[in-house]
Protein backbone atom coordinates (compact mmCIF):
# COMPACT_ATOMS: atom_id res chain seq x y z
CA UNK A 1 0.00 0.00 0.00
CA UNK A 2 2.79 2.30 0.88
CA UNK A 3 4.67 1.55 -2.11
CA UNK A 4 1.39 2.19 -3.97
CA UNK A 5 1.18 6.37 -2.47
CA UNK A 6 4.61 6.30 -2.78
CA UNK A 7 5.09 5.48 -6.42
CA UNK A 8 2.18 7.94 -7.20
CA UNK A 9 3.55 11.03 -5.33
CA UNK A 10 6.82 10.07 -7.41
CA UNK A 11 4.81 10.03 -11.09
CA UNK A 12 3.03 13.29 -9.65
CA UNK A 13 6.52 15.09 -9.02
CA UNK A 14 8.11 13.36 -11.81
CA UNK A 15 5.08 15.55 -14.34
CA UNK A 16 5.03 18.61 -12.61
CA UNK A 17 8.97 19.01 -13.06
CA UNK A 18 8.79 17.60 -16.22
CA UNK A 19 5.93 20.54 -17.51
CA UNK A 20 7.80 22.70 -15.38
CA UNK A 21 11.20 22.49 -17.06
CA UNK A 22 9.41 22.06 -20.68
CA UNK A 23 7.72 25.57 -19.91
CA UNK A 24 10.72 26.91 -18.53
CA UNK A 25 12.75 26.15 -21.34
CA UNK A 26 9.58 27.95 -23.67
CA UNK A 27 9.85 31.20 -21.58
CA UNK A 28 13.64 31.06 -21.61
CA UNK A 29 14.32 30.22 -25.38
CA UNK A 30 14.07 34.09 -26.15
CA UNK A 31 16.56 34.56 -23.86
CA UNK A 32 18.45 32.03 -25.15
CA UNK A 33 18.47 33.05 -28.67
CA UNK A 34 19.68 36.42 -27.53
CA UNK A 35 22.56 34.94 -26.19
CA UNK A 36 23.33 32.76 -28.66
CA UNK A 37 23.88 36.04 -31.49
CA UNK A 38 26.07 37.59 -28.77
CA UNK A 39 27.87 34.72 -28.95
CA UNK A 40 27.96 33.49 -31.77
CA UNK A 41 28.77 37.46 -33.77
CA UNK A 42 30.00 38.88 -30.78
CA UNK A 43 27.98 41.36 -30.48
CA UNK A 44 25.55 43.03 -27.54
CA UNK A 45 22.00 43.80 -27.64
CA UNK A 46 20.87 46.88 -26.15
CA UNK A 47 18.15 48.79 -25.03
CA UNK A 48 16.58 51.76 -26.57
CA UNK A 49 17.88 55.42 -26.88
CA UNK A 50 15.54 58.41 -25.61
CA UNK A 51 14.95 59.91 -29.22
CA UNK A 52 14.05 56.27 -30.34
CA UNK A 53 11.78 55.99 -27.80
CA UNK A 54 9.99 59.41 -28.26
CA UNK A 55 10.17 59.52 -32.01
CA UNK A 56 8.17 55.78 -31.70
CA UNK A 57 5.98 57.30 -29.12
CA UNK A 58 4.85 59.42 -31.16
CA UNK A 59 3.80 57.23 -34.21
CA UNK A 60 2.13 55.20 -31.82
CA UNK A 61 0.27 58.12 -30.44
CA UNK A 62 -0.50 59.43 -34.21
CA UNK A 63 -1.62 56.21 -34.92
CA UNK A 64 -4.25 56.43 -31.85
CA UNK A 65 -5.32 59.54 -32.78
CA UNK A 66 -5.87 58.79 -36.56
CA UNK A 67 -8.66 56.33 -34.75
CA UNK A 68 -7.02 52.91 -36.43
CA UNK A 69 -6.30 50.57 -33.85
CA UNK A 70 -2.29 50.67 -33.70
CA UNK A 71 -1.60 47.29 -32.18
CA UNK A 72 -2.17 44.83 -35.08
CA UNK A 73 -0.09 42.14 -34.44
CA UNK A 74 0.80 41.11 -30.71
CA UNK A 75 -1.44 40.96 -27.37
CA UNK A 76 -1.03 43.62 -25.06
CA UNK A 77 1.71 43.19 -22.77
CA UNK A 78 3.47 40.02 -24.57
CA UNK A 79 6.21 41.34 -26.38
CA UNK A 80 9.92 40.78 -25.67
CA UNK A 81 12.56 42.68 -27.44
CA UNK A 82 16.02 42.78 -28.51
CA UNK A 83 18.11 44.96 -30.24
CA UNK A 84 21.44 44.98 -31.53
CA UNK A 85 22.52 48.06 -33.49
CA UNK A 86 25.66 49.33 -35.36
CA UNK A 87 27.20 45.87 -35.10
CA UNK A 88 29.12 43.86 -37.38
CA UNK A 89 27.58 40.31 -37.53
CA UNK A 90 30.53 38.93 -39.14
CA UNK A 91 30.00 35.24 -39.26
CA UNK A 92 28.96 31.68 -41.03
CA UNK A 93 25.39 32.19 -41.08
CA UNK A 94 24.68 28.72 -42.91
CA UNK A 95 26.71 27.76 -39.59
CA UNK A 96 24.20 29.94 -37.08
CA UNK A 97 21.22 28.90 -38.72
CA UNK A 98 21.81 24.90 -38.20
CA UNK A 99 22.88 26.21 -34.56
CA UNK A 100 19.36 27.83 -34.12
CA UNK A 101 17.60 25.14 -35.31
CA UNK A 102 18.93 22.80 -33.30
CA UNK A 103 18.53 24.58 -30.46
CA UNK A 104 14.84 25.81 -30.80
CA UNK A 105 13.74 22.31 -32.58
CA UNK A 106 12.15 20.67 -29.53
CA UNK A 107 9.42 23.46 -28.99
CA UNK A 108 9.21 25.78 -31.67
CA UNK A 109 8.49 25.01 -35.51
CA UNK A 110 10.01 26.74 -38.27
CA UNK A 111 7.70 28.82 -40.62
CA UNK A 112 9.49 31.17 -42.97
CA UNK A 113 13.59 31.40 -43.08
CA UNK A 114 14.78 33.37 -45.67
CA UNK A 115 18.62 34.01 -46.42
CA UNK A 116 19.73 37.27 -48.43
CA UNK A 117 23.38 38.10 -49.56
CA UNK A 118 25.75 37.06 -46.97
CA UNK A 119 24.13 39.20 -44.44
CA UNK A 120 20.71 39.07 -44.08
CA UNK A 121 18.74 36.15 -42.44
CA UNK A 122 15.21 36.32 -41.29
CA UNK A 123 13.72 33.74 -39.24
CA UNK A 124 9.60 33.17 -37.95
CA UNK A 125 9.70 30.45 -35.39
CA UNK A 126 5.72 29.51 -34.12
CA UNK A 127 4.25 27.41 -31.29
CA UNK A 128 1.09 26.95 -29.73
CA UNK A 129 -0.26 28.40 -26.74
CA UNK A 130 -3.92 27.43 -26.23
CA UNK A 131 -6.15 29.58 -28.79
CA UNK A 132 -3.73 31.40 -29.64
CA UNK A 133 0.35 31.36 -31.13
CA UNK A 134 3.81 32.62 -29.66
CA UNK A 135 5.99 33.66 -32.75
CA UNK A 136 10.08 34.76 -32.28
CA UNK A 137 10.66 36.67 -35.28
CA UNK A 138 14.73 36.32 -35.40
CA UNK A 139 16.16 39.54 -37.86
CA UNK A 140 19.79 40.15 -38.55
CA UNK A 141 21.09 42.10 -41.13
CA UNK A 142 25.19 43.54 -41.77
CA UNK A 143 24.73 45.79 -38.96
CA UNK A 144 21.55 45.67 -37.15
CA UNK A 145 19.47 42.54 -35.35
CA UNK A 146 15.98 42.45 -33.81
CA UNK A 147 14.64 39.31 -31.89
CA UNK A 148 10.83 39.77 -31.21
CA UNK A 149 9.19 37.28 -29.16
CA UNK A 150 5.26 37.83 -28.90
CA UNK A 151 1.98 36.10 -28.15
CA UNK A 152 -0.39 36.47 -31.26
CA UNK A 153 -4.18 35.57 -32.30
CA UNK A 154 -4.78 33.37 -35.47
CA UNK A 155 -5.83 36.28 -37.53
CA UNK A 156 -2.39 38.19 -36.73
CA UNK A 157 -0.66 35.34 -37.04
CA UNK A 158 -2.33 34.76 -40.33
CA UNK A 159 -0.92 38.19 -41.37
CA UNK A 160 2.44 37.87 -40.77
CA UNK A 161 2.52 34.66 -42.91
CA UNK A 162 0.39 36.63 -45.58
CA UNK A 163 3.56 39.37 -45.39
CA UNK A 164 6.11 38.65 -43.39
CA UNK A 165 8.67 41.30 -44.08
CA UNK A 166 5.75 43.97 -43.43
CA UNK A 167 4.89 41.69 -40.27
CA UNK A 168 7.87 41.74 -38.84
CA UNK A 169 8.66 45.32 -39.09
CA UNK A 170 5.12 45.85 -37.74
CA UNK A 171 6.26 43.83 -34.49
CA UNK A 172 9.49 45.33 -34.01
CA UNK A 173 7.05 48.86 -33.87
CA UNK A 174 4.93 47.49 -31.03
CA UNK A 175 7.53 45.97 -29.20
CA UNK A 176 9.61 49.01 -29.33
CA UNK A 177 6.42 50.68 -27.73
CA UNK A 178 5.37 47.86 -25.53
CA UNK A 179 8.80 48.29 -23.75
CA UNK A 180 8.75 51.53 -22.79
CA UNK B 1 -9.31 -29.41 -16.73
CA UNK B 2 -6.36 -27.58 -17.13
CA UNK B 3 -5.02 -27.26 -20.33
CA UNK B 4 -1.29 -27.98 -20.07
CA UNK B 5 -0.37 -26.51 -23.79
CA UNK B 6 -2.29 -23.56 -24.72
CA UNK B 7 -2.21 -21.80 -27.94
CA UNK B 8 -0.32 -18.06 -27.35
CA UNK B 9 -2.75 -15.14 -28.07
CA UNK B 10 -2.76 -14.55 -31.58
CA UNK B 11 -4.03 -11.02 -30.56
CA UNK B 12 -1.11 -9.23 -29.88
CA UNK B 13 0.47 -10.38 -33.14
CA UNK B 14 -2.71 -9.60 -35.36
CA UNK B 15 -2.54 -6.06 -34.11
CA UNK B 16 1.53 -5.74 -34.21
CA UNK B 17 1.21 -6.70 -37.77
CA UNK B 18 -1.84 -4.59 -39.02
CA UNK B 19 0.02 -1.57 -36.98
CA UNK B 20 2.99 -2.36 -39.25
CA UNK B 21 1.72 -2.80 -42.44
CA UNK B 22 -0.49 0.30 -41.69
CA UNK B 23 2.62 2.11 -40.94
CA UNK B 24 4.14 1.23 -43.87
CA UNK B 25 1.38 2.31 -46.28
CA UNK B 26 0.81 5.18 -44.95
CA UNK B 27 4.78 5.80 -45.18
CA UNK B 28 4.52 4.53 -48.79
CA UNK B 29 1.46 7.13 -49.93
CA UNK B 30 3.00 10.51 -47.58
CA UNK B 31 3.62 12.71 -50.45
CA UNK B 32 5.63 14.75 -47.86
CA UNK B 33 9.33 14.90 -49.44
CA UNK B 34 12.69 15.32 -48.01
CA UNK B 35 14.24 18.35 -48.47
CA UNK B 36 16.65 18.89 -45.76
CA UNK B 37 19.31 17.30 -47.78
CA UNK B 38 19.41 20.63 -50.01
CA UNK B 39 20.21 23.15 -46.97
CA UNK B 40 24.17 23.12 -47.85
CA UNK B 41 23.31 24.91 -50.88
CA UNK B 42 22.42 28.19 -49.03
CA UNK B 43 26.49 28.51 -48.47
CA UNK B 44 26.67 28.83 -52.01
CA UNK B 45 23.33 31.05 -52.72
CA UNK B 46 22.85 34.81 -52.75
CA UNK B 47 19.14 34.36 -52.13
CA UNK B 48 17.62 31.51 -50.08
CA UNK B 49 13.94 30.92 -49.18
CA UNK B 50 12.61 28.12 -46.79
CA UNK B 51 8.98 27.79 -46.04
CA UNK B 52 7.18 24.95 -43.41
CA UNK B 53 3.65 25.53 -43.31
CA UNK B 54 1.59 23.03 -41.72
CA UNK B 55 -1.97 22.04 -42.33
CA UNK B 56 -3.21 23.83 -39.15
CA UNK B 57 -1.29 27.48 -40.19
CA UNK B 58 -2.49 26.92 -43.57
CA UNK B 59 -6.11 26.52 -42.39
CA UNK B 60 -5.52 29.87 -40.06
CA UNK B 61 -4.63 31.90 -43.00
CA UNK B 62 -7.03 30.34 -45.15
CA UNK B 63 -9.26 32.67 -43.20
CA UNK B 64 -7.95 35.31 -43.52
CA UNK B 65 -8.69 35.37 -47.73
CA UNK B 66 -11.41 37.58 -48.47
CA UNK B 67 -14.88 35.95 -49.70
CA UNK B 68 -15.63 39.39 -51.70
CA UNK B 69 -12.45 39.22 -53.90
CA UNK B 70 -12.75 36.50 -56.56
CA UNK B 71 -8.75 36.12 -56.92
CA UNK B 72 -8.38 35.11 -53.24
CA UNK B 73 -12.07 33.34 -53.18
CA UNK B 74 -10.55 31.06 -55.52
CA UNK B 75 -7.19 30.77 -53.49
CA UNK B 76 -9.18 29.98 -50.27
CA UNK B 77 -10.22 27.15 -52.00
CA UNK B 78 -7.26 25.85 -53.15
CA UNK B 79 -5.66 26.07 -50.14
CA UNK B 80 -8.57 24.90 -47.66
CA UNK B 81 -7.90 20.83 -47.70
CA UNK B 82 -3.96 21.35 -48.11
CA UNK B 83 -1.80 19.30 -45.56
CA UNK B 84 1.24 20.90 -46.19
CA UNK B 85 3.30 23.70 -48.30
CA UNK B 86 7.30 22.96 -48.20
CA UNK B 87 8.83 25.05 -50.31
CA UNK B 88 13.31 25.63 -50.59
CA UNK B 89 14.80 27.53 -53.17
CA UNK B 90 18.16 28.88 -53.97
CA UNK B 91 19.43 31.56 -56.47
CA UNK B 92 22.68 31.64 -57.08
CA UNK B 93 24.88 34.35 -58.45
CA UNK B 94 26.87 32.07 -60.90
CA UNK B 95 25.97 28.69 -62.83
CA UNK B 96 27.16 25.39 -61.56
CA UNK B 97 26.40 25.42 -58.10
CA UNK B 98 24.36 22.59 -57.52
CA UNK B 99 25.19 18.92 -58.58
CA UNK B 100 22.98 16.81 -60.67
CA UNK B 101 23.46 14.74 -57.38
CA UNK B 102 21.28 17.33 -55.61
CA UNK B 103 18.69 16.94 -57.90
CA UNK B 104 18.54 13.39 -57.84
CA UNK B 105 18.15 13.36 -54.01
CA UNK B 106 14.77 15.08 -55.14
CA UNK B 107 14.10 12.79 -57.93
CA UNK B 108 15.06 9.47 -56.32
CA UNK B 109 11.92 10.32 -53.82
CA UNK B 110 9.51 10.79 -56.91
CA UNK B 111 9.19 7.15 -58.31
CA UNK B 112 6.32 5.38 -59.92
CA UNK B 113 4.03 3.83 -58.56
CA UNK B 114 3.15 6.68 -55.72
CA UNK B 115 4.40 9.70 -58.22
CA UNK B 116 3.92 10.26 -61.56
CA UNK B 117 5.10 12.57 -63.69
CA UNK B 118 3.06 14.79 -65.76
CA UNK B 119 4.49 15.72 -69.43
CA UNK B 120 1.62 18.30 -70.38
CA UNK B 121 2.78 21.01 -68.02
CA UNK B 122 4.93 23.53 -68.89
CA UNK B 123 6.41 26.47 -67.90
CA UNK B 124 7.70 30.02 -69.35
CA UNK B 125 10.45 30.25 -67.23
CA UNK B 126 13.92 29.13 -68.59
CA UNK B 127 15.24 25.99 -67.76
CA UNK B 128 13.98 22.50 -66.61
CA UNK B 129 10.32 22.13 -64.60
CA UNK B 130 9.42 19.08 -63.80
CA UNK B 131 5.89 18.80 -62.23
CA UNK B 132 5.16 15.30 -60.43
CA UNK B 133 1.76 14.16 -58.56
CA UNK B 134 1.36 11.59 -55.76
CA UNK B 135 -2.28 9.97 -56.17
CA UNK B 136 -4.13 7.43 -54.27
CA UNK B 137 -6.66 5.46 -56.27
CA UNK B 138 -7.50 8.18 -58.99
CA UNK B 139 -7.08 11.30 -56.25
CA UNK B 140 -4.22 13.51 -56.31
CA UNK B 141 -2.88 13.74 -52.35
CA UNK B 142 0.24 15.84 -53.35
CA UNK B 143 2.82 17.54 -55.99
CA UNK B 144 6.23 18.41 -56.06
CA UNK B 145 7.59 21.24 -58.69
CA UNK B 146 11.14 20.58 -59.39
CA UNK B 147 12.42 24.02 -60.98
CA UNK B 148 16.27 23.63 -61.79
CA UNK B 149 17.60 26.76 -63.59
CA UNK B 150 21.40 27.58 -64.31
CA UNK B 151 21.60 30.06 -61.39
CA UNK B 152 18.19 28.79 -59.45
CA UNK B 153 16.91 25.38 -57.66
CA UNK B 154 13.33 25.25 -56.63
CA UNK B 155 11.37 22.73 -55.16
CA UNK B 156 7.90 23.34 -54.05
CA UNK B 157 6.15 20.55 -52.18
CA UNK B 158 2.07 20.72 -51.43
CA UNK B 159 0.42 17.98 -49.72
CA UNK B 160 -2.67 17.45 -50.15
CA UNK B 161 -5.08 17.39 -52.89
CA UNK B 162 -4.24 20.09 -55.21
CA UNK B 163 -6.71 21.25 -58.48
CA UNK B 164 -3.46 21.09 -61.26
CA UNK B 165 -5.45 23.65 -63.67
CA UNK B 166 -5.57 25.99 -60.46
CA UNK B 167 -1.94 25.46 -59.32
CA UNK B 168 -0.69 28.77 -61.16
CA UNK B 169 -3.12 30.45 -58.54
CA UNK B 170 -1.43 29.68 -55.74
CA UNK B 171 2.09 31.24 -56.95
CA UNK B 172 2.86 34.40 -54.92
CA UNK B 173 1.11 32.94 -51.96
CA UNK B 174 2.01 31.16 -48.35
CA UNK B 175 5.70 31.71 -49.64
CA UNK B 176 4.70 29.80 -52.79
CA UNK B 177 7.10 31.04 -55.58
CA UNK B 178 6.57 32.58 -59.23
CA UNK B 179 7.13 29.37 -61.38
CA UNK B 180 5.80 30.47 -64.43
CA UNK B 181 3.66 26.97 -64.72
CA UNK B 182 0.66 26.71 -67.64
CA UNK B 183 -2.05 24.66 -66.14
CA UNK B 184 -2.02 20.93 -68.14
CA UNK B 185 -3.20 21.16 -72.00
CA UNK B 186 -6.61 19.67 -71.77
CA UNK B 187 -7.35 16.87 -74.73
CA UNK B 188 -9.59 17.95 -77.34
CA UNK B 189 -11.60 15.05 -76.01
CA UNK B 190 -11.93 16.47 -72.49
CA UNK B 191 -13.59 19.44 -73.48
CA UNK B 192 -16.40 17.61 -75.08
Amino acid sequence: MKNSVTVKVATVLMLVSISVSVSQAVTDDFNSVVKMIEQYYNVKHEGLSFLEKTALKAVGVGAKVRGGQYRKYAEAGSIKLAMFEDQEFNGDFVKFRTSLNDALKDTWSPVVQTMSGKDEQNYIFVRDKGDKFVVLVISIEHREGTVVQATVAPKALALLMKDPEEGVKALREEATIDNQ
Amino acid sequence: MKRLFRKPPRTPLLVALLVISWSCTARAQDPKIQLAHLDHLAAKATETVDINIDERLIQITAKLFKDSDIDEVQVKKLIQGLKGIYVKSFEFDSDNNYSAADIDSIRSQLREPQWSRLVNVTSKKDGNVEVYISLVGSQINGLTVLSAEPRELTVVNIVGPVDLEKLAQLEGNLGIPDLGIDPPKKKKNDDQ
